[in-house]
């Protein structure tokens, strides 16, 4: 009777059992991943990350900070930071890893770069100096860093050897091009450009290479003035003041026209020269080392 | 057991869960939980739905050219034919809403070749109307229109707008034949009366010179100043007629998209 009773229930634990493994094993089924454990949500974000998703990729990471602590992760969130433009989101985060930490030198350089691409290169120039939570494995980049400054913003460039022989050997013959291009910009004179036009007018915006609009201004003030003349000398007196006035106003904005034109010029040397510099710098990232862990 | 059962997250539940969050309008949060879905599908089940609905939240969100990028990528993971006649079907929608017209014509004739039923062609019709009014070729749009039932509204405003838009061409071959007349025909009186005076006043000083046989004085007069004013007054008639059409099509479209209840881009 006892045996009666015992078989089913033996049977019935092992049918449990059987069940319970067979969950155990659906567990592993695709349609069965848990998405939200920490390791998945570190590699949903480092795909995120990938895919230059980066304001995801920082949800991602910083919930997964809350629980584990990793400062690859902490340091691919300032990077996130960086990458979207919210410099004071990435530094912040970036002095979070200056001490105690494997990516301490790294963090410290990746803070001096947020800080130059704030474009305040006077502050920046002085951070260098102070050497404040310097990266002293980096010094020769964070230097570099500083010099490129001065092809950058206005201030006076650097003695020739020393600036040029702070980039790599590779490098220096176009460092020291765009470093003659920041010393002598070919601009024209505004002042030049007026003068020629009050002597001859047209001429300084044929100086500044507006050929075309030299010419036309040559002919308008040239008629207005030949037909001004001839009315005053055929006693056509009303005319000849109307004529005369207009021939004033050509000959006065082709002298302030030159002006311009030479001060649209110069802008236009200063936009070609900063654009091919930048797009050097971004080919050569700024002479930065690129980080395998980012990767 | 029960545990371990409540802390699965499959691949369904995630779904849904970034379903709920697109039905909510949190597109946001509704492409992130989309993405995580994609990226742990190995199996990629959900492959289409998923980016399908990447691409109608990135379009929410004005995001046109993610919109269509995402649209890409559902098509090429589209195993039926209505689901692959649907999303061309968006990324022509997100074409117009770019503007990219021609692009969206070159799409609408490729679906044309491919999708012969009538079901099918009809939509493609509608499509094509649509097109041609972010074209600004509402006349165009009316005539698609036409052959579709049940597009009595659309037909209307298409032949509203053509028939209350200027024609810049009679602006400016009126204004060529009367100074001022293509800006009095466009409703811009002030401008028009000072275009006429101008081009009276420097007409009469040019010819009265060549009467006068001061035939140089003659040249310099018409050519350095009646011209250039005349040249002005029908370039002004082009612009105002080009102006106040702009004006008539964006308050159309402002109408369509705030009142029009069937399919809009």
């Amino acid at each position: 009777m006892k045996n009666k009773i015992k078989y089913p229930i033996i049977l019935y634990i092992a049918l449990l059992f059987l069940i319970s493994s067979v969950k155990g094993i659906c567990q592993n089924n695709v349609s069965e991943i848990n998405v939200l454990t920490l390791e998945n949500r570190l590699m949903f974000g480092n795909y995120l990350y990938k895919e230059h998703d980066y304001l995801r990729a920082i949800n991602e990471f910083h919930d997964y900070l809350r629980f584990e602590n990793n400062d690859t992760i902490r340091f691919k969130a300032a990077d996130c930071f960086h990458k979207m433009g919210r410099l004071d989101e990435a530094a912040d985060n970036y002095k979070g890893l200056f001490f105690n930490s494997t990516l301490m030198s790294e963090a410290r350089l990746a803070y001096i770069k947020s800080k130059f691409d704030e474009r305040q290169f006077a502050s920046f120039r002085n951070l260098v100096v102070q050497k404040t939570n310097f990266a002293e494995k980096y010094t020769h980049e964070i230097f570099r860093l500083k010099n490129i400054t001065y092809l950058l913003d206005n201030t006076f460039l650097p003695e020739r050897n020393e600036f040029i022989e702070s980039f790599p050997q590779n490098y220096r013959t176009d460092i020291e091009n765009f470093y003659n291009r920041k010393l002598h910009p070919e601009y024209k004179s505004p002042v030049y450009a007026s003068i020629l036009s009050a002597i001859i007018p047209g001429a300084g915006k044929i100086y500044t290479g507006n050929i075309g609009d030299g010419i036309t201004s040559l002919l308008f003030t040239g008629v207005l003035s030949y037909l001004s003349y001839t009315n005053f000398d055929n006693d056509h007196k009303t005319r000849a003041w109307v004529f005369t006035g207009l021939a004033g106003y050509f000959y006065a904005g082709n002298i302030y026209g030159s002006a311009a034109s030479a001060h649209i010029y110069n802008a236009d040397v200063n936009f070609t020269y900063k654009s091919d510099l930048e797009q050097f710098l971004n080919s050569v990232n700024y002479f930065l080392p690129e980080f395998g862990f980012l990767k | 057991m029960i545990s371990s059962i409540s802390a699965q997250y499959n691949l369904e539940y995630q779904y849904n869960l970034a379903e709920r969050l697109f039905t909510a309008g949190d597109y946001y949060d509704a492409i992130t939980e989309y993405k995580r879905l994609i990226f742990f599908d190995s199996e990629k089940k959900y492959s289409y739905e998923a980016n399908f609905k990447i691409g109608q939240s990135y379009k929410a969100g004005a995001k046109l050219d993610e919109s269509i990028k995402y649209f890409s990528i559902a098509l090429q993971n589209s195993n039926e034919r209505e689901l692959e006649f649907n999303t061309k079907i968006e990324i022509i929608k997100v074409n117009i809403l770019r503007r990219t017209t021609l692009r969206a014509f070159e799409l609408l004739k490729d679906l044309e070749s491919s999708f012969r039923t009538t079901e099918k062609r009809n939509k493609i019709t509608y499509w094509k109307g649509w097109t041609y009014i972010f074209q600004n070729e509402w006349a165009l749009a009316s005539i698609e229109f036409q052959k579709l039932d049940n597009c009595k509204e659309l037909i209307n405003i298409c032949e509203f707008v053509e028939g209350e838009k200027y024609s810049v061409l009679f602006a400016k071959l009126i204004s060529y034949i009367l100074p001022g007349s293509g800006q009095f025909y466009t409703g811009e009186y002030l401008s028009g009366t000072m275009s006429l005076a101008w081009n009276f006043l420097l007409g009469y000083y040019s010819i009265n010179a060549f009467v006068e046989e001061r035939v140089f004085d003659g040249i310099v007069i018409s050519n350095l100043l009646w011209f250039r004013f005349y040249r002005g007054n029908y370039q002004n008639a082009e612009k105002f007629a080009k102006n106040k059409n702009n004006k008539l099509y964006n308050k159309q479209l402002e109408y369509l998209q705030k009142n029009f209840i069937g399919d809009k881009p």
